[in-house]
């Protein structure tokens, strides 16, 4: 198959949907640029490279993970609330599998162990990411064969997702001692291995929604459910592919949370990580609630630029908790670059060098 | 028959979400009392609204939003920011009537702004309202990083004033059934809600502008009604809603911190909806909002006085009663009217029966697994804590005391079922002992002079702070802390997961934990 290769222009600039997330993510960097001296300084220590811009990769790796799902979700034009209650769900029973000293059966000499697992560790690996699946299926269920509103449906396993996963572990924190499970969110491969784990996640729904026509389907369901079911396409069937699909991002990236912390926290795990993840996706500029066009790059970049924020906050002092207030004031600002007025201003500065393109 | 009640139920069936709350909830009462003796006390239920006036005022405002269309994520981060910010003023010595209606008008000025961003700059109200409780929170932590307690005699006094209720107390000896000044104010807020939304030019907008996905707005818009004020003025009421949450709040627990109404907003909507208010905006009801709140509170209660569950019930039973009051909705949505609605199918209506018929099966399932795991059992054998409760070693204390402690502490209970007695000398050495294993810590003559203060400042020895006593839930601890200071001794007793002890008794044990020794877990 040969591509029509069009030459640059400013108009495709300018209605690419990366540009602002990655006008979002220059500006903060820029900023960081400015005032913390070292921020871009790399180091190379013990083959693995450190750096505040490799711990924005890294800190991210769940948000984005969250984001990819969460996007092909926000495209079908719903919303999917449940997905830090579903991180904590599988952060318990992968901590159950690997140390179920909570329900009796452990004897206590055994668990600081990290050779030690209770169950294989493909069993480990698997069972979390089924449940993760489940969850997700479940809120597909409701929002496509029940017809209720995607948001109502998802608060449900918010709500009630957070007592389950105290239920499984019978409200204890897990320790976990595992070593080959800490590897997920701990280990490096010059860069942290989690990166690799999300890139690959990145490649197979790139893959998967660009390369077969789901990802057209699912635009479709977004931008119009009727009309696309008359022209034949399942619109049941794509919503809870994306819900379950949603799933199990939420999934990886409670693995690789839980993997991080090494004990399942049901209370704090992914605690209002829907909302960065939501915030990512609607900083990608796929539209919050009325879904259609998506970009799972411009998503994962307005992951980035979540976690640029928090880093680079970080690196200035600011406090764990006075963070949530800039990051407050940070996603106002960022909104009003989308608003019309500002997006008309872009259009008609970018529509004077179309017209002097035209013109040469 | 069945003909009849058809027809009874499509002429009404705006009001079935409603009756199916009161329903729910009188059941949910009836059925607790007769299995749980501790809920027959007729004060358990004017406690439902004493323990919580700050969530009955925040579903006020919430619902107000929700029928206009809109979303509001913004109520906890207003309440940590309230509480916050009037314990700091009040620290500082400000006036608290002034304090209180400063974080009023903070309140309100945040909605405000939320609601000209969500209104003119056309920010979807879910960020909008999102990047205001991030702010509101980090606001709040910014203020201070720990709880800030407050001493203020004005909030004391509105947190302890009993109304008593007539007919069930007694006038003379101040004893019986009363309700506090919160509450009051709370069902004050409730009535003039009621009023606005049914009564009023600006309430009827409201309910023009919600639902139909925005269509209606456009409508609306189109008749000429002032629906760009309307929405700023719902997001303004709901500021200052959740600025009075964060009062109450405040004042019942007698402190301002970050963390207060952490995930606040989740209950309140789910309170909405179990209250009938359709998340689609256009229809609900304020009075169905107090049924949402008080079915919530009612659960939290129950697991609290059965005492064996753990509190996470709670949230797994809020969400399958809203799957359940969810399903209702959109089941009543699709019952026919009259004429046939073209645009569902008949497949579509069957799923939503089976949905239906399938949450009230899954709340059926919960209710049963419940009554069997935690009633069945709680009744058979009363109260089963993790471990045969050791008895209270008074001998133990009072030898300690006898040998010139000031404070004597005995903690036992909890998962790991541990006994740990611990005495604190003046001149700063504190021992402790667990029945296998004595520990001892060294700090400095001045802390413990410190912490004697505190807790002389509390009014440890006056009618202000009393024993309370039952018997512990699975997760809890029962508590015995003798202070011997400037002549006087007293002995109080507690048990946490109960809502009775007097709250600066846990503001207490909070500070001697700090100070205290930890034993090494047992290998």
């Amino acid at each position: 198959m040969t591509r029509y290769k069009s030459p640059f222009t400013w108009r495709k600039v300018a209605e690419s949907r990366l540009l602002f997330p990655l006008v979002a993510l220059a500006v903060i960097l820029l900023i960081d640029l400015m005032i913390i001296p070292n921020f871009f300084r790399i180091s190379f220590q013990q083959g693995h490279l450190f750096g505040n811009l490799i711990d924005i990769l890294r800190n991210s790796t769940p948000v984005i993970a969250l984001a990819i799902g969460m996007t092909l979700v926000i495209a079908t034009g719903g919303v999917d609330l449940s997905v830090g209650a579903i991180m904590a769900i599988v952060s318990s029973v992968a901590a159950l599998l690997m140390n179920p000293f909570v329900l009796g059966t452990q004897l206590e000499a055994i668990k600081n162990d990290p050779t030690y697992s209770y169950s294989p560790f493909w069993v480990v690996l698997v069972l979390p990411m089924i449940v993760a699946t489940i969850c997700g299926l479940w809120n597909g269920l409701l929002v496509a064969y029940g017809k209720i509103q995607p948001m109502v449906a998802t608060l449900i396993l918010m709500i009630s997702g957070r007592g389950i996963a105290q239920l499984i572990t019978n409200s204890q924190r897990i320790q976990i001692f595992y070593k080959p499970f800490s590897y997920i969110g701990n280990g490096w491969l010059l860069l942290p291995f989690s990166l690799y784990l999300v890139a690959i996640l990145y490649a197979v729904s790139w893959l998967v929604t660009r390369r077969t026509s789901i990802g057209l389907f699912i635009e479709s369901v977004g931008v119009n459910a009727r009309s696309s079911l008359f022209s034949g396409i399942d619109e049941k069937k794509i919503k809870l592919f994306a819900y379950a699909f949603c799933g199990f991002c939420a999934g990886i990236a409670g693995m690789i949370d839980t993997s991080n912390i090494s004990t399942s926290d049901a209370t704090q795990l992914g605690l209002n990580l829907e909302l960065d993840a939501i915030l990512a996706v609607v900083i990608g500029g796929t539209l919050l609630g009325s879904g259609g066009r998506f970009s799972l790059l411009a998503s994962i970049i307005g992951a980035l630029v979540m976690q640029a924020v928090t880093t680079s906050m970080y690196a200035i002092g600011v406090s764990a908790n006075s963070l949530l207030a800039v990051k407050g004031v940070v996603v106002i600002l960022l909104i009003l670059l989308y608003s019309q007025q500002v997006q008309e201003l872009v259009r008609r500065i970018t529509g004077r060098a179309i017209v002097k393109e035209t013109k040469s | 028959m069945i003909q009849k009640l058809n027809i009874l139920l499509s002429k009404n069936r705006r009001l079935l979400p409603l009756s199916a709350a009161m329903v729910l909830f009188s059941i949910a009462y009836i059925a607790g009392a007769a299995y749980l003796p501790g809920m027959r006390d007729s004060q358990v239920f004017f406690n439902l609204f004493n323990q919580t006036p700050y969530l009955l005022v925040a579903v006020v405002g919430e619902t107000l939003v929700v029928i206009s269309g809109g979303i509001d994520l913004s109520v906890g981060g207003i309440v940590a920011l309230t509480s916050t910010a009037s314990a700091a003023l009040l620290r500082i010595g400000w006036d608290p009537w002034v304090v209180m209606l400063l974080m009023l008008a903070l309140g309100t000025a945040m909605g405000a702004l939320m609601g000209y961003f969500i209104t003119y700059l056309k920010v979807q109200p879910f960020i909008a309202t999102l990047a205001g409780m991030w702010i509101g929170r980090g606001l709040a932590y910014t203020i201070s990083n720990e709880s800030i307690a407050i001493y203020d005699r004005t909030y004391s006094i509105l947190a302890r004033t009993k109304i008593l209720i007539p007919g069930l107390s007694n006038p003379v000896t101040q004893k019986g059934d009363y309700i506090t000044i919160s509450v009051v104010v709370a069902m004050t807020v409730f009535a003039i809600a009621i009023y606005i939304a049914h009564y009023t030019r600006f309430g009827r907008t409201i309910y023009s502008i919600g639902g139909n996905n925005g269509a209606n707005e456009q409508s609306a818009r189109l008749m000429g009604l002032p629906v760009d004020r309307t929405k700023v003025l719902v997001y303004t009421f709901n500021g200052f809603c959740s600025a009075l949450a964060g009062i109450f709040l405040s004042i019942y627990t007698k402190s301002g911190q970050g963390l207060l109404g952490n995930g606040m907003e989740l209950t309140v909507i789910a309170a909405v909806v179990i209250g009938g208010t359709s998340l689609l905006g256009g229809e609900g009801y304020v009075f169905g909002a107090l049924f949402g709140a008080l079915i919530t509170i009612l659960i939290q209660t129950m697991i609290q006085i059965q005492g064996q569950l753990i509190t996470w019930w709670t949230l797994i039973m809020v969400g399958v009663i809203t799957l359940f009051f969810i399903s209702l909705q959109s089941f009543i949505a699709n019952l026919k009217i009259g004429k046939t609605s073209g645009n569902t199918t008949s497949r579509a209506r069957r799923n939503r029966k089976v949905l239906c018929y399938g949450g009230g099966a899954a709340v059926l399932v919960v209710l049963a697994a419940f009554a069997f795991y935690g009633f069945g059992s709680g009744r058979s054998s009363n109260v089963t804590p993790a471990c045969q409760l050791k008895p209270f070693r008074p001998e133990q204390v009072a030898s300690l005391i006898k040998d010139g402690a000031v404070i004597a502490y005995e903690r036992n209970g909890g998962t790991n079922c541990i006994d740990e007695v611990y005495g604190i000398y003046p001149d700063g050495r504190i021992v402790g002992d667990n029945g296998t294993q004595q520990i001892e810590k060294q700090v400095t003559p001045e802390d413990v002079e410190t912490l004697l203060s505190f807790i002389d400042d509390q009014r440890w020895f006056t009618d202000n702070i009393y024993s309370t006593s039952h018997i512990p839930c699975r997760i809890c601890y029962h508590y015995f802390l003798t202070v011997a200071y400037q002549g006087q001794e007293k002995t109080v007793e507690a048990v946490d997961g109960g809502t009775d002890a007097p709250d600066e008794y846990w503001l207490i044990t909070g500070q001697l934990s700090m100070i205290l020794p930890k034993f090494t877990a047992a290998p």
